[in-house]
């Protein structure tokens, strides 16, 4: 219980060293009878926060908080140490609620918080909130317009460039330390929607990948999700195939239209391998530790 | 994730034993009585309690602080300690005082309850600060013996110094040679200064041009960097910003916080409850409550109209003033409220120091740079991937 949200910098996301696979998302009331295996509970009522943060099973990883950023009462309780579970801050519309962000200042004092938002037109603005107020960030940028794309390349400008920016912003985070060679996990992995790792259920027992319903294809919809759904991309000529992305990507961007146009997200990782170039030719300049020693360090570095 | 910190700035006495220029408090005669302290003890502890907090610092202030007497701190001291251990918190306590009562019958409190350090304060050059029978230079005549009295006693002294006209005509350099050669210091600070309270009917006087100003910190940041940083002389704010832009935990001043009123309140002597000693002195619009006639503190912070404005004042100045394109919001916030209160007349808009805070946001962000540079030939890879991100190369 109470592990970190936040990436250590080793290109693995938030899970513990040695979990028992995968961490189920269970909403609060399906969650109240789990204990020992490693789940997190999506809350979306102050009374649920309040609860779960008072007596927080063993097996509780995190609370995904959801649709509760403009209660200001709801944090009180998140705000008191009585326990340290992590919270995994969920806001749906950033462009409209970044100024509420402040309201998990007192809350960040106490337990790790993360803001995870859907990478959604405006939602720069919760970002810069969020690093301002050094909270992690989580973006979830599906399968971003062309609109969201020019956000995007401003944000990863932002993140790279920015020496105020103290806090990882995923995915951007892990996979310029992919790129460092200090991580090797898919976006799948990275943005907690690879299901062999962090399987979420929703309320009728099905799972849900990226909001999408299981049932309609069961046969696609298990726990080798990301390789049954590369090899179909592959099989069907995607442009995946010929992509320089394609072993941290793993089709993410395909995913749920494989017809999706990588053109924009394809500049986006070269933009992160530039400033990845730039550091490793920073680093092998470096002549007694040599660079790979060096580079191993990278993740943690990058993040202090 | 850091911990809370509550702090109560707490002002046992209005009342003064100098006739300060400008001065933002009404003082008044009136002193907090040791029958109410217990009940004042009591009301924070349930608060700390209540928020799960474990230890709560005091800056006790005035008025004069040092008008309650020695004995008065040594007994409140005792009994406070005693009430928090019995519910398992911790009072830290902070002296502020103007010295000028400074006599050897402190150094015990000091030494114990103040564990050895006070703050006080002092401009260069001194033009205000006066005393009721003499002007500013028989209160600096006297200050600087009570100084060097209380530093013979091992004492260790923090100075506030409040910019002025003549401060800037004075030019940073004499200021700073005032403070670390004159006076021999080796931590002071340097405030923005602000018209509240009965001041306000002067302000005239104490309005600096904000291009002045910038210029002046500028150059005393320089200063300081260039002889003071090595030998270990600490300047604020400038050696929290450059804790911060090299990367070490920096306490930022109270001005910067992300909402200030998460973490301290005032509290009068008469048990008015404010947000800092400067609201709890000068504007009764914004006062709380009253911590003696209501049972309840977190109550009444979570349900003050007044305390509201505060705590709304980040998300409105994200929504409606050009903060979230400022490159040092994470540092800045929008700065002080009772700075931005006392100039116009309103809590919701940014700190009318904005282009000054910049001006010293960029100078401790160069010399943070610079200073990693240097250090860069013995450990390098930190400073490099700092300045990759920055776009500067550290081989250049």
């Amino acid at each position: 219980m109470g592990q970190s949200l936040i990436n250590e910098g080793s290109g693995r996301v938030s899970a513990p060293l040695e979990p028992e696979w995968p961490i189920l998302f269970l909403p609060s009331d399906s969650a109240s009878g789990h204990s020992s295996s490693p789940f997190v509970a999506v809350v979306r009522s102050r009374a649920e926060l309040s609860r779960w943060l008072i007596n927080p099973p063993a097996g509780l990883q995190w609370l995904q908080v959801e649709e509760l950023l403009e209660d200001q009462d709801a944090w009180i309780p998140a705000a008191q140490s009585t326990s340290n579970v992590p919270v995994d801050v969920v806001i749906s519309s950033p462009a409209s609620q970044f100024s509420d962000l402040y309201q998990l200042v007192d809350v960040f004092a106490v337990r790790d918080v993360r803001v995870s938002m859907p990478a959604s037109p405006g939602f720069l603005r919760a970002l810069k909130v969020a690093v301002a107020l050094r909270l992690p960030v989580r973006l979830l940028p599906g399968q971003p317009s062309p609109e969201v794309l020019i956000e995007l390349t401003e944000a990863v400008s932002f993140y790279l460039r920015d020496p105020m920016v103290e806090t990882p912003v995923e995915f951007f985070h892990s996979v310029l330390a992919a790129m460092c060679g200090a991580g090797d996990g898919s976006l799948w992995m990275i943005l907690e929607e690879d299901p062999a790792l962090f399987l979420h259920r929703g309320v009728d027992d099905g799972f849900k990948i990226r909001g999408i319903s299981s049932s309609p294809s069961p046969d696609l919809f298990s726990t080798t999700f990301v390789d049954t759904w590369f090899k179909r991309l592959l099989e069907q000529n995607a442009e995946c195939a010929t992509c320089p992305w394609q072993q941290i990507c793993q089709g993410y961007f395909k995913w749920p239209d494989p017809a999706y146009d990588c053109r924009g997200v394809k500049r986006l990782f070269s933009a992160v391998e530039a400033v990845a170039n730039e550091m490793g030719r920073e680093l092998a300049c470096r002549d007694h530790t040599g660079p790979e020693k060096e580079l191993g360090k990278l993740g943690s570095i990058a993040t202090s | 994730m850091n911990g809370r910190i509550f702090s109560v700035i707490l002002l046992p006495t209005s009342e003064c034993n100098v006739a300060c220029d400008y001065c933002f408090e009404h003082k008044e005669p009136h002193r907090l009585s040791p029958a109410l302290l217990p009940l004042l003890t009591q009301r924070l502890l349930d608060h700390l309690e209540h928020e799960n907090i474990e230890v709560c610092e005091i800056y006790w202030q005035g008025g004069e602080a040092m008008i309650m007497g020695p004995e008065w701190f040594a007994d409140a001291g005792r009994l406070m300690g005693r009430a928090a251990a019995e519910r398992g918190r911790k009072f830290v306590h902070y002296l502020q005082t103007n010295l000028i009562s400074y006599s050897p019958s402190w150094n015990r409190v000091i030494h114990g309850m103040f564990s050895g350090s006070v703050g006080t304060s002092m401009d260069y050059p001194n033009v205000h600060r006066k005393l009721f029978k003499g002007g500013p230079e028989a209160y600096t005549k006297l200050w600087t013996k009570r100084l060097h009295e209380a530093r013979a006693a091992g004492i260790k002294i923090g100075v506030i110094a409040v910019l002025h006209q003549a401060s800037l005509e004075a030019g940073a350099e004499r200021f700073y040679r005032y403070f670390t050669e004159e006076l021999g210091l080796d931590d002071f600070q340097v405030n923005t200064p602000f018209a509240g309270g009965p001041a306000k009917d002067v302000e005239g006087g104490f309005q600096l041009d904000n291009g002045e100003l910038a210029r002046f910190l500028g150059e005393l940041f320089d200063i300081w960097i260039q002889k003071g940083y090595d030998a270990g002389v600490s300047l604020g704010p400038f050696d929290a910003l450059i804790d911060h832009f090299i990367g070490r935990p920096a306490r930022l001043p109270c001005i910067w916080k992300e909402n200030c009123s998460n973490q301290f309140i005032s509290v009068d002597a008469r048990g008015t409850v404010a947000q800092c000693d400067c609201w709890v002195t000068s504007y009764p619009e914004y006062f709380f409550g009253n911590m003696f006639r209501e049972p309840d503190l977190t109550r009444m912070l979570k349900t003050s109209r007044a305390r509201r404005d505060f705590v709304e004042r980040p998300k409105h100045l994200m929504e409606h003033e050009d903060c979230l394109a400022c490159r040092y919001l994470s540092i800045c916030h929008g700065g002080c409220p009772v700075r931005t209160y006392s100039a116009k007349g309103t809590l919701l808009a940014k700190d009318p120091y904005c282009e000054v805070y910049k001006v010293v946001f960029a100078r401790a962000e160069a010399h943070g740079q610079e200073i990693l540079r240097q250090r860069s030939a013995g450990k390098g890879l930190a400073v490099r991937l700092d300045s990759l991100r920055t776009g500067v190369t550290a081989t250049a």
